[in-house]
């Protein structure tokens, strides 16, 4: 599709979001309903309680439905550009979503969840390297399966690409890897958690640590736990994933000192310009709705303000969640094969039962704040 | 003549950090709405159960004036073995109230009461 520019641009996103709009409004208002009530199994509600197909799973599988059998694997001209304003809602819901905490709050828990990501990201990297390396993969691409397997499936491949001079095939497989990877997790994650009885907390720092997309672990907790509300499954997965994108732009420094470590570059790459570059200004937003709901300025907690406001925030999440349905390419899917879906699968399994083996270990059913 | 530019990118924006600036941008439209709306453009708010449970006590009734703090009613919780008291979290007055003491009631389904908040407060 040719790319427009101003007034143009603007209408041709009318057609596709009003798709979307229209199919979350179906969603929530007649198939979750229908859901909630239809009997499977003798048992009132099955398909909500047991398979957790609430309004956002749905809206993913909807979208990945629309791609994949009504478009014919891609999404036609008069929809795309409303598509693509898929990450501008989940960017928007993150950062409404820091109405949930209270900066004192952030502080107690962030700590431990800086420790945790830390650690697993870093430790994925190393391990990619690792991996890769003994499985002869070219250089360029254990760089981008390394970001991608690391701290987020698409942002951080993206990021590292120019510093290791990957190929737009090699940043296609990584993503297509890790995609497929945190899609299956997507939808067996809840049902583990409800086996081995997590609470909201357990959950949320589990799927935060081994989940590697944000879109990903906002459904996969919102599966868990639809409310939104502090103290429930998305508030604590959210602090996870918001420490994880952080630490996009030091994943980034790491892997191309790493890449360049034997060459003269090396001595000119820059930890600040990096930051400048790549930090995702939207955690700013994130924060600022933090101090807003520290000083009361957003209503108070049970309030039919509040109440609202977290409304609002479940149909900005619903509408950018039907596009990333439609963004999973079952066919790009099929692409990812040999040594790099062995890497990434292996980097992924590990770090998705070792952030479960930790989180039973080491974190407390409730948090303290 | 060249080939017209194909328009493969994820976003439609020019770049991440537009997106970002966006994504703040809106964010503050959405808020400042729901506030003013909230606090300027209702009257009323008709008060939902929070959460499912039957109803231990409703202490106000119609026409009742309340402050910021003051008890509205408290419901009987699935597994607590206190009722959980709820409160004003704005002054205003009662208009109207729907549920008695021993209903059961559905989490965001069955109305507690309307109240009439003070203009300019968050109820």
């Amino acid at each position: 599709m040719e790319e427009k520019q101003g007034m143009a641009k603007v209408l041709a996103i009318i057609p596709g979001l009003a798709f979307m709009i229209l199919t979350l409004f179906v969603l929530r208002t007649y198939v979750e309903p229908w859901m909630e009530n239809v009997v499977v199994m003798g048992q009132k509600g099955w398909l909500v309680k047991v398979l957790s197909l609430n309004y956002i799973l749905l809206s993913i599988l909807t979208g990945m439905f629309y791609r994949n059998v009504i478009f014919g694997g891609k999404i036609p001209d008069w929809a795309a550009e409303g598509f693509r304003t898929t990450r501008l809602f989940i960017k928007s819901g993150v950062i409404m979503l820091g109405s949930l905490y209270t900066i004192q709050g952030l502080l107690k828990v962030g700590g431990i969840a800086i420790t945790l990501i830390f650690s697993f990201v870093f430790g994925t990297i190393l391990f990619v390297i690792w991996f890769g390396g003994r499985n002869k993969m070219d250089r360029s691409l254990i760089g981008v399966m390394a970001a991608s397997c690391g701290v987020c499936g698409v942002s951080a491949a993206v990021a590292t690409t120019p510093a290791v001079r990957a190929k737009p095939a090699d940043v296609a497989l990584a993503i297509a890897t890790i995609l497929g990877f945190g899609i299956f997790t997507m939808f067996i994650s809840p049902a583990i958690g409800h086996l081995l009885h997590l609470s909201d907390y357990q959950f949320g720092a589990w799927v935060g640590t081994g989940i590697l997309n944000s879109g990903q672990v906002l459904a996969t907790c919102l599966a868990y736990n639809p409310d939104i509300a502090p103290g429930t499954a998305v508030a604590y997965g959210e602090i996870w994933n918001v420490v994880r994108v952080i630490s996009i732009p030091f994943v980034v420094f790491f892997i191309t000192l790493w890449y360049w470590r034997s060459e003269a570059q090396a001595e000119h790459i820059s930890l600040v310009k990096i930051i400048k570059e790549k930090f995702p200004l939207f955690i700013f937003g994130f924060l600022g709705m933090t101090a807003l709901s520290s000083f009361g300025m957003l209503g108070a907690e049970g309030s039919e303000t509040i109440h609202l406001m977290r409304q609002v925030m479940s149909w900005i999440f619903g509408l950018g969640l039907v596009g990333q349905g439609a963004y999973i390419d079952i066919r790009e899917l099929k692409a990812a094969g040999g040594a790099p879906l062995k890497v990434g699968l292996a980097a992924g399994a590990i770090k998705y039962v070792l952030a479960l083996v930790v989180v039973l270990l080491f974190v407390a059913k409730e948090a303290n704040f | 003549m060249s080939e017209p530019k194909k328009n493969t990118k994820m976003t439609v924006f020019k770049t991440d950090r537009h997106e970002d600036m966006a994504a703040i941008f809106f964010v503050t439209v959405v808020v400042a709405s729901i506030l003013i709306y909230m606090a300027f453009i209702i009257p009323s708010v008709t008060i939902k159960a929070p959460t499912s449970g039957k109803v231990v006590a409703v202490a106000v009734q119609k026409g009742s004036e309340v402050k910021k703090g003051d008890l509205l009613y408290s419901l009987q919780l699935k597994g607590k073995p206190e009722p959980k008291k709820y409160k004003a979290v704005t002054s205003g007055k009662i208009l109207s109230v729907t549920a008695k003491p021993d209903d059961a009631v559905k989490k965001g389904k069955d109305v507690i009461l309307v109240l009439q908040h003070e203009k300019g407060t968050l109820p």
